[in-house]
């Protein structure tokens, strides 16, 4: 599989972000729905630390993955889609990148309305991007919530589209952002037909 | 615990009587208005400060009396503030100072030492969350119709239980937590 994106293809790296990504945001999910009700111990602590160290990761990994696709490209639009579902899908990853900054970057002002410490993966302080503040906090705190909810439901509409491009419509969509031969069936019709 | 609470009470009384023999000799003070008591520390390698109000010391002392000189440190804990609440309710609760339970923190000190440039020593005994050890005090002091004491010391915080348990872990916060201290004062009436 070539690193960088080809006309038909999603190349190594661009897939390794967004796997990466959908697997951290699930841990993220985890960490995130259980850590509240903890009780208050160096345990807690250390779950809400590790809840924003891979916050924080995923940001930057955001900001590498969107600098990788403007500077590879992209994998042309597959042929057959109706224009009305290429904008919804267009715009339905343009709101899934907004989110993957809004997401880290509310729950980084989150944690800067509590004055507590960014202590990233135990190795480095960030600082707030934001003033300690209760009242701050009382609007960011649900925000970043909100924002989570708003992406897990974006998420699976964009996979559940996905899936139905690759069971019903049986084109490329899903397979293209997988390794070659990994959904072999919808490829293979299209190449055969195409032969 | 009795017996060391006991221990404590019976010094202080004496060391009580003792002053009351001796405050011809050296000045009495009261703590007057623009005095504080903070302390510092890190969490998560993030610094912290943090207060006690309402604490209140009585003293008496000479430079050139030292042997006569006394410092009696009431502070109380449940009052203790880092000006964030979710810390002060830590601080405050069972696995640091247990405020409940132990309302105060007492430092009394009878042992004194010029360390030479206007600076002085008090080798006191802190008794904070039921426990007590020597603490030193090194301070200086500024005469004057109303005196200024400004010290410095290092309690370290493990040695009174403060943050017990999973809380004893060093690496979330140092066991060495730096007191400092400016105490106006007045003379007794």
């Amino acid at each position: 599989m070539s690193l960088r994106n080809s006309d038909e293809r999603w190349g190594a790296v661009s897939q390794g972000f967004h796997w990466l990504i959908v697997a951290l945001i699930v841990v993220m999910a985890y960490l995130g729905l259980t850590m509240v009700d903890l009780p208050n111990t160096p345990h807690k602590i250390a779950v809400y630390t590790l809840h924003k160290s891979i916050g924080i990761s995923i940001l930057a990994l955001v900001v590498l993955r969107l600098g990788w696709r403007l500077y590879a490209g992209r994998p042309q639009r597959l042929t057959g889609i109706p224009t009305w579902q290429s904008r919804i899908a267009s715009a339905t990853h343009a709101a899934l990148y907004v989110l993957l900054f809004a997401v880290p970057l509310s729950g980084w002002v989150v944690n800067s309305s509590t004055g507590f410490p960014l202590h990233w993966f135990n190795l480095v302080n960030l600082p707030p991007i934001a003033s300690k503040s209760d009242a701050l906090h009382a609007v960011v705190r649900p925000l970043h919530e909100w924002l989570f909810w708003t992406l897990i439901v974006l998420a699976c509409v964009h996979a559940a589209a996905a899936i139905y491009h690759h069971l019903f419509q049986r084109d490329d969509t899903l397979a293209r952002m997988l390794p070659r031969n990994w959904l072999r069936a919808p490829s293979t019709d299209r190449e055969s037909s195409h032969a | 615990m009795h017996e060391s609470r006991l221990r404590v009470l019976s010094s202080l009384v004496l060391a009580g009587g003792l002053s009351m023999a001796t405050t011809a000799m050296a000045a009495d003070y009261i703590q007057a208005a623009g005095s504080s008591l903070v302390f510092a520390g890190s969490y998560q390698g993030q610094a912290f400060t943090g207060r006690f109000p309402g604490f209140s010391t009585r003293l008496t002392f000479d430079p050139a009396q030292l042997a006569t000189s006394r410092l009696d440190v009431t502070i109380p804990l449940a009052s203790a503030t880092t000006a964030n609440k979710d810390y002060d309710e830590q601080l405050r609760g069972d696995a640091f100072f247990d405020a409940r339970k132990y309302a105060q923190a007492h430092y009394v000190a009878t042992k004194f030492r010029s360390l030479g440039g206007g600076r002085y020593a008090a080798d006191g005994t802190l008794t904070l969350h039921g426990i007590s050890k020597p603490v030193t005090l090194t301070f200086t002091w500024a005469a004057g119709a109303q005196p200024v004491l400004s010290g410095k010391a290092t309690v370290r915080r493990l040695d009174f239980g403060v943050g017990s348990g999973d809380w004893a872990d060093t690496s979330l916060i140092p066991d060495a937590i730096a007191v400092s201290t400016k105490v106006v004062l007045q003379a007794a009436k």
